[in-house]
Order: C-alpha cells, then sequence, then structure tokens
C-alpha cells in the first residue's frame, strides 16, 4: 500500500496549488483513506464522525442490503466505517442532507414502532418490512449508493475489510492476467473470416 | 531532452487548447512542420506511473475527472424548465488532464461508414432535426484513419468485416486475444447469420510504438493504462510533439477566453494558471480542442464587445446540436465463469445493423459488442435494473459477477437544436467562470434504434445460451462521455461554426477540431474518428501557416 500512498501523493500535488480554499481535493482524499485503513482494521470498532446510535442503524440498513450469511455481508466488510470515513471526508458535502434524512427515517421508524427504541433495535424481519415502506426515497437511495461503495471499493478506504466485498463476488485483485480468461475461450480454435457481403 | 519553453508575451504561432484526443495530435503536427506551439491544458500532467486501479477514486471521487465540486454543472431534459446542479458527477463527463480523454477512454476504434458522412443525401431530412450531411467524404478522410491505425497504434483485424469500409492499409497488430464474451457473441451472432469480427482497439496486442503491449489488467473503462499499452495522447503525439523542440506541453492551465485585436482576430488566449493568476498568452492563431462541452462553452465565454454571441458564433449554432450517441445494454448471465474483469473492454463487434433502414419506421442504425460487465461497484449498482435492489436474492445475484457479461450497442443521436450546451446563467465554477449548462433530450428516433439494438443483442445472447438476457429499459439520458456536435463542421456558414479546414468561419485565425466538429453522431466510438479528423486538420492548418494563411 505503500506505493499507492506515494501514488496519491504525487497526483495530489498539483491539484493542491490551486485549489486549496475549496473543499476536499485528492490529497485529502488519498490521506482520508489512508486514515480509514488505519482505524478500521476492526469492522466492529467505534465510528467518528457518527454517533454509536446513528452508526447502529446505518450499519443495519446497510445489512439488510447486503445481509449477512454463509458469506461475509456489509456488516463484515466495514461498510459504517467507510461510511463514517466518507462523510467526514470526501463526500463531506453530502452529510448535512443525509443527516437529516436519516433523522427523518428514524423518525418515521419509530412512528411505525412505537414499541422499538430504534431500527437497529428492530427484528431482522421487521427491519425489512419497515426498508420495503422507503425504499423509494432518496434516503434509501443514498443508503444503497454509500453501501456498494463501501462493500467494493478498495480496502484502504475502509470498507471491504479483507476484501470480503470482491470475495463475495469473485472479483480478483491483480494487475496482471493472462488468457484464457474464462471458460468459454479455453479452447476457442481462433477466427475464421466467414464468406458474406452485406446486402 | 528538455522540452522546449515559451515565455507568455512570445509570439508563438499557435496556442492550442485542450491536449486530449485532437489537441495532441494537431500539437504533433504542427510541431512537426517547424511551428512554434503551446499546448494549454486545464488539468496536471501525470504520467503512467501514477496511474491506479482504484474504482471508487476515477469514478466516483473524480480522480483524473471534472468534479461535481470545482467544475459544477446543471442539467435539464426540458429547455423551458430550469436547469438542476448535479451533486455527485458532472453530466457531461471528461478526463481533466494532459492527454484528456484518451487517457481513461475504452479504446474502441472503429472507423465510420461512407453512409455516416453522407446520409442525410440518402435519406433526406427529419424534420425538428438539424440532419446534414459532412462536408468531407469518407474516402477525403481515409488517409487519416489509416495514419491513426498507424501512428498512434491500433489492433485489429482488416478484411474481417464484410461491412469494413474501404481501407488502403491493413492494421499494425493482430487483435487481442478474444475473451469469452467474444466467443459467445461470435456463437450467437453466427447463428443468427450475422457477422461478429474481432474488435478494432488503440489497445497494444503486442509491443509497438515504443509502448508495452496489454497485460489483460481489465481496469481500461474509465481509467488511466498503468502501462501505457492503451495509445493515449499522454503516451504518443504529445512525447513526440515535444521532442520536435517545437512544442510547450503547459499543464494546470486553464482558458477562459480567446481574446480578439480590432480587427476581429484571435490575439491569443487568457487563462489561469496553478496559482490561479490570470495569465495571457500571444498567438498568431488559436486551435480550440477542448471537447464538446468546453469548447463551445469557451467560445461562449469568450464573448466580447465585437462578438456578443460569443466567438464564432455569428450563426448561432456554438453548444447546440449536442450528440451522445445511444448506448442500451443486454446484461446476460451464462452457466460458467467467464471472468469479464479480466482484459480489455471489448473483442467482438457486429456491424449489421450500422445503416439506417427506412422499413424499421424510424431513422438510426449501430454497432453491437461484447463487452465486460463493470468493475465491482458499477456491477453491484446496476444489478438494480435486473432484479431486486437489496436484500439476499440481492446478494445471491451478485454472485453472479463472473458468470456475467454484456452487450453494448452503440446507436445514432439526431442532432437537434435544442440539445446544447449553454452558459449557466447563475452557476460558477471554482473560478468564479459560469458553469457549463447541458439541456438535453433524446430524440424519439434515437430511443427506437437503441431499443431495437437492444433486442437484437438480446437474441444474440439467447442463441449463445444464456441462461439469462436481461434488457435494462431504454429511458432518456441525462449524461454522457460522448461529447458530439456543439460546433458543426459545414460549408455554409449559416448552418455550421467551421469550414471543412475545422477554419471558424467568423475568426480566420481560429481552428476548433474535437468531437464538436462532428455533424453527425455515427454510431458510438467516436474519438477515432476525431483523432482522424486532427490529422487531416493538423496537416491543412500547417499549409495555412506555411503559406501565411493564418
Amino acid at each position: 500500500m505503500s506505493a499507492l500512498s506515494r501514488r496519491a501523493f504525487l497526483i495530489g500535488v498539483g491539484e493542491a496549488l490551486g485549489v486549496a480554499a475549496l473543499e476536499l481535493s485528492w490529497p485529502d482524499i488519498a490521506a482520508a483513506a489512508m486514515e480509514a485503513g488505519a482505524v478500521a482494521k476492526d469492522p466492529a470498532g467505534a465510528t467518528t464522525l457518527l454517533a454509536a446510535a446513528d452508526a447502529a442503524d446505518i450499519e443495519a440498513i446497510a445489512a439488510q442490503i447486503i445481509p449477512s450469511g454463509a458469506t461475509p455481508g456489509a456488516r463484515e466488510a466495514g461498510v459504517v466505517h467507510f461510511i463514517d470515513r466518507a462523510l467526514a471526508t470526501f463526500f463531506s458535502r453530502l452529510y448535512t442532507e443525509f443527516h437529516a434524512q436519516l433523522v427523518e427515517f428514524q423518525a418515521a421508524c419509530r412512528a411505525s414502532n412505537p414499541d422499538v427504541a430504534s431500527f437497529a433495535a428492530l427484528s431482522s424481519q421487521r427491519q425489512i418490512e419497515f426498508l420495503r415502506t422507503v425504499e423509494q426515497t432518496p434516503f434509501f437511495d443514498r443508503m444503497r449508493l454509500f453501501t456498494l461503495l463501501g462493500m467494493f471499493s478498495a480496502p484502504m478506504y475502509g470498507g471491504n475489510h479483507e476484501s470480503a466485498g470482491w470475495q463475495l463476488i469473485g472479483f480478483e485483485d491483480r494487475h496482471a492476467f493472462e488468457p484464457p480468461f474464462g471458460y468459454y475461450d479455453r479452447d476457442y480454435p481462433g477466427f475464421i473470416v466467414e464468406p458474406g457481403k452485406p446486402a | 531532452m528538455t522540452a522546449r519553453t515559451y515565455h507568455d508575451s512570445e509570439l508563438v504561432d499557435f496556442a492550442i487548447v485542450g491536449s486530449g484526443a485532437a489537441g495532441g495530435v494537431i500539437a504533433r503536427e504542427l510541431s512537426r512542420a517547424g511551428l512554434s506551439v503551446v499546448l494549454l491544458e486545464q488539468g496536471p500532467r501525470m504520467t503512467p506511473a501514477q496511474f491506479e486501479h482504484d474504482e471508487l477514486k476515477y469514478w466516483f471521487l473524480s480522480g483524473i475527472t471534472n468534479d461535481a465540486v470545482k467544475n459544477p454543472q446543471s442539467f435539464r431534459n426540458d429547455p423551458s424548465k430550469d436547469a438542476a446542479l448535479a451533486v455527485l458527477k458532472p453530466p457531461l463527463w471528461y478526463a481533466r488532464t494532459v492527454g484528456g480523454t484518451t487517457v481513461h477512454y475504452t479504446a474502441n476504434y472503429w472507423r465510420f461508414h461512407p453512409i455516416d458522412f453522407h446520409e442525410r443525401s440518402l435519406l433526406g431530412s427529419i424534420a425538428g432535426t438539424g440532419f446534414d450531411d459532412w462536408p468531407i467524404s469518407y474516402e477525403e478522410l481515409e488517409p487519416y484513419y489509416t495514419k491513426v491505425e498507424w501512428e498512434i497504434g491500433v489492433s485489429g483485424l482488416a478484411g474481417a468485416s464484410p461491412f469494413d469500409p474501404p481501407r488502403t492499409k491493413p492494421y499494425p497488430m493482430p487483435p487481442m486475444p478474444v475473451k469469452s464474451s467474444g466467443v459467445l457473441f461470435e456463437r450467437g451472432a453466427r447463428k443468427l447469420g450475422l457477422h461478429p469480427v474481432p474488435a478494432p482497439l488503440a489497445i497494444n496486442s503486442v509491443a509497438y510504438g515504443g509502448r508495452s503491449s496489454c497485460v489483460h489488467c481489465g481496469f481500461c473503462h474509465g481509467m488511466a493504462c498503468e502501462v501505457a499499452a492503451k495509445a493515449s495522447s499522454l503516451t504518443t503525439v504529445i512525447p513526440e510533439a515535444e521532442a520536435t523542440g517545437y512544442c510547450e506541453v503547459r499543464p494546470d492551465s486553464y482558458v477562459v477566453r480567446i481574446e480578439t485585436d480590432p480587427r476581429g482576430r484571435a490575439s491569443g488566449v487568457t487563462y489561469f494558471d496553478a496559482a490561479r493568476r490570470e495569465r495571457f498568452q500571444k498567438a498568431r492563431a488559436v486551435v480550440v480542442c477542448a471537447n464538446g462541452a468546453e469548447t463551445p462553452r469557451l467560445l461562449l465565454m469568450s464573448a466580447n464587445g465585437q462578438f456578443p454571441q460569443g466567438l464564432a458564433n455569428a450563426s448561432g449554432l456554438v453548444g447546440k446540436y449536442l450528440m451522445f450517441n445511444y448506448t442500451s445494454r443486454v446484461e446476460a448471465v451464462f452457466e460458467h465463469e467467464l471472468n469479464e474483469y479480466k482484459s480489455v473492454q471489448v473483442t467482438r463487434i457486429l456491424h449489421d445493423f450500422y445503416d439506417s433502414d427506412p422499413k424499421r419506421g424510424f431513422y438510426g442504425g449501430g454497432g453491437l459488442d461484447a463487452r465486460i460487465g463493470p468493475q465491482p461497484i458499477m456491477w453491484a449498482q446496476r444489478m438494480a435494473l435486473a432484479g431486486p435492489r437489496w436484500g439476499s436474492e440481492y446478494k445471491a445475484t451478485l454472485a453472479e459477477f463472473p458468470r456475467s457479461m454484456m452487450v453494448g450497442c452503440h446507436g445514432t443521436s439526431l442532432p437537434v437544436e435544442t440539445n446544447s450546451v449553454t452558459l449557466d446563467p447563475e452557476l460558477k465554477d471554482a473560478w468564479g467562470m459560469p458553469a457549463i449548462r447541458t439541456t438535453y433530450r433524446d430524440h424519439p428516433d434515437d430511443l427506437a434504434t437503441a431499443r431495437f439494438l437492444q433486442e437484437r443483442g438480446a437474441e444474440i445472447m439467447d442463441a449463445a445460451g444464456a441462461l439469462r438476457a436481461a434488457k435494462p429499459p431504454v429511458t432518456e439520458q441525462s449524461n454522457s462521455m460522448h461529447l458530439l456536435g456543439t460546433c458543426r463542421m459545414g460549408d455554409d456558414p449559416a448552418r455550421s461554426v467551421v469550414d471543412r479546414y475545422h477554419r471558424s468561419h467568423d475568426v480566420r485565425n481560429l481552428f476548433i477540431c474535437d468531437g464538436s466538429s462532428l455533424v453527425t453522431s455515427g454510431r458510438g466510438q467516436p474519438t477515432m474518428t476525431i483523432q482522424a479528423l486532427a490529422f487531416r486538420a493538423g496537416e491543412h492548418i500547417a499549409d495555412f501557416a506555411r503559406r501565411g494563411e493564418i
């Protein structure tokens, strides 16, 4: 990973000169990612920006989008840590809106489930039932996007813990491959030009 | 060797704005002719060693592209409505780095066909559009297509396709090794009597042009090649331009105005340097190659007392007739592993449906290709189109990743006048300059073509034995990387922005060459044609300079 951080640093040099006053640019993103990689080794660890109760709800939603089971889901991949770091750094401009949407989500959840303290505390079945009522909302779309980003982006960003996301889908993180690449090109005899002219 | 540098106050022959597909080529052609050139680029200069595999960075955090924070844009489908700010990603998306979009493109390099240049004469006009012939023919462009293939480096198999337009030379490199997607596509298409052929790609199948062959890493699309096997202006024509000793590449130089003198001629360009100082580069002539979005924006931002509508805009057509192409998709799943995340995007294409056929009842045609499934994040996002969006069932379909592929169906876009790039009346970028406002609504024929091609793609996947072939709904587009037609070529100054040599009709020493020059959209894969146009433009502009006609 040290080569990656060197690259990220080099990329940042040109950009930083002109845009220091703006929101995060690449060096900040890279630095934040490095930090995230350092703190997120433990998917069960505490979040930094998100309050514990909010983090619990976010993690529970993510875990319904990609559930745990025979293979790791969003919870084991540490998606909540990705979201925590993203909203503190490269997606900080999205935080205010996201948080407001979360508060609204939590209020709606309490209204539908007055007997339970939070979404995270609901049974899995009741979580699914409630999510079905909000799956068309901008908040759910945002949560889904963040979950997928956290599940499948490079582990240095804080999610995809031990490449759990990549393993789930069978993606191999390598810099070079050789043919044959798959089952169907293994015994390919070579391209044969067929006769035939366009009409 | 150290490349040549010039002072701002030094009168150079050419200031070229934009170092991408066209700007790089023209810089090389002009500097090889012994003309002094300053090539200005908005973005930084990077080297292949700085590129990396990072889907989040390149696709979601604007690693090397324009971004929604520094370069905000607004978008609307309906010209009568206000445009909305795009929060996550600019709707018109391009690489903002030396080499431009050639650094992150897929490098599909098929040639346009002869009909692309004179389709209006063949089919007649189409109501409500600016459908027109080009001022040049395929035959005039053919030598330059060949030049692209040999001097940029394209792999492929000449003579394979019965639809291949006439060519004077074969490809300099054999095609890339076929992938499972290509084998299946070929199998299905041949069962249906169609003509799948190896894809031409600006990617080295063998070492070529001093660059290595492809290592099949699978990160072409939207990414930059770490081994420079994918040809980009950054690794081909730009170093060659610098080697002449006549060309300076000036990165982090954001041109915001083309200045004119009292005679109505371009006198140079005003730009912000990396430290945001406003500077002025004097030049005998200016060539704008900033892409189909930034080129019209720059011309509109250059409005002054003499040219109140913007530069080169007496016709009022600067920024109009924006064309995206339409890519519809078929997502197919097979029994065994394809592992499409390995190697290049495309290994087989098919042009059986390239021509428009009036019998279909709508204008349009296209090319199909067998294509890699997307990288992991995009794969997970896209599954939403084919089935459940979350939950256990969704998780199970995610695991189909290695067994899936896609057919890309690349179709025409008609030139519609209201589809346009204009200056947003309120939104500004980080430099205080007016942001790009895009207005775009696909013509009904473009959507009909996209659906027609998608049906053909699905038939091919069925014939290939797909377990499932899903057709994501064809809906109106709201973003694109194909930025075409906004300063179209033509002989008539009332109906075009530049002439057949890319000289602007209104300003004698202002030339424009990039995706904006295209009169029709082709059937996707426009970069090959943009570069052929650039080789041709470079040759003519050098001649004009030698004859004192700039």
